[in-house]
């Protein structure tokens, strides 16, 4: 396992636990102090945050080549796809409401810095997720 | 593009040319050895330029290193056409 996929690794364990700490601390909260006050348990999501210390935590690989062109290949389609990704997220979060809400509605602007957090959050994922999947089946087919 | 017609003797050739491990032969050429791996497995199709660096490292020309094995291969059709 080399570097890339190591800090692949943290991110999606990181972001996944965050996810589901968030989710039930949600859950619990929205019975106990109802919906409005129970959103502040999405701070839960800063726990992802800890992924972004994998590069200090993970050395460089060792050997008189670390990154080629297949690395190269992989890290080029994981950006691809988790710009792909945080596009549609950004795109389900602008569209599902003005769907269900309708065009006259109105949404308070707060929300703006968390659907930017979600597209961040989800690009990362996606990222992480790309590399390993490319590793593990061999990119460049 | 799909390498589900292209075989390579990567594997073959390290053996021939005095038990060359993966690792020996990815800092010959300048890549990692998971990518020899990838290659060897017929995972990973390398670029033109590794190929032919694949091929030079072996002392052999590149088409004894790759083969393309497909039904739209030319050389299928001259050789069925030649008597």
């Amino acid at each position: 396992m080399n570097r890339a996929q190591k800090i692949a690794w943290l991110f999606v364990i990181t972001i996944s636990l965050a996810a589901v700490i968030s989710c039930i601390a949600f859950i619990v909260a929205y019975f106990m102090v109802g919906m409005p006050k129970a959103l502040a348990s999405l701070g839960f999501m800063g726990i992802a945050g800890i992924g972004g210390f994998g590069p200090l935590i993970f050395g460089k690989d060792k050997g008189n080549v670390t990154f080629d062109e297949r690395d190269k290949q992989i890290k080029r389609r994981a950006a691809l796809a988790s710009f792909g990704a945080s596009y549609m997220v950004v795109g389900a979060v602008c569209m599902i409401p003005f769907f269900i809400l309708g065009p006259k509605a109105s949404i308070s602007i707060t929300w703006l810095p968390s659907i930017f957090g979600a597209a961040g959050i989800c690009a990362f994922f996606t990222h992480s997720v790309a590399i390993l999947i490319q590793y593990r089946e061999g990119a460049g087919r | 593009m799909s390498n589900e017609h292209i075989i390579n003797h990567v594997r073959k050739l390290r053996f021939e040319n005095g038990q060359m491990t993966q690792q020996q032969l990815a800092d010959r050429v300048g890549v990692t050895r998971q990518t020899i791996i990838a290659i060897e497995s017929g995972k990973y199709s390398p670029s033109l330029p590794l190929a032919f660096k694949l091929a030079r490292t072996f002392g052999v020309p590149i088409e004894k290193v790759f083969q393309y094995e497909g039904d739209d291969n030319p050389l299928h059709e001259i050789l069925k056409t030649e008597p």
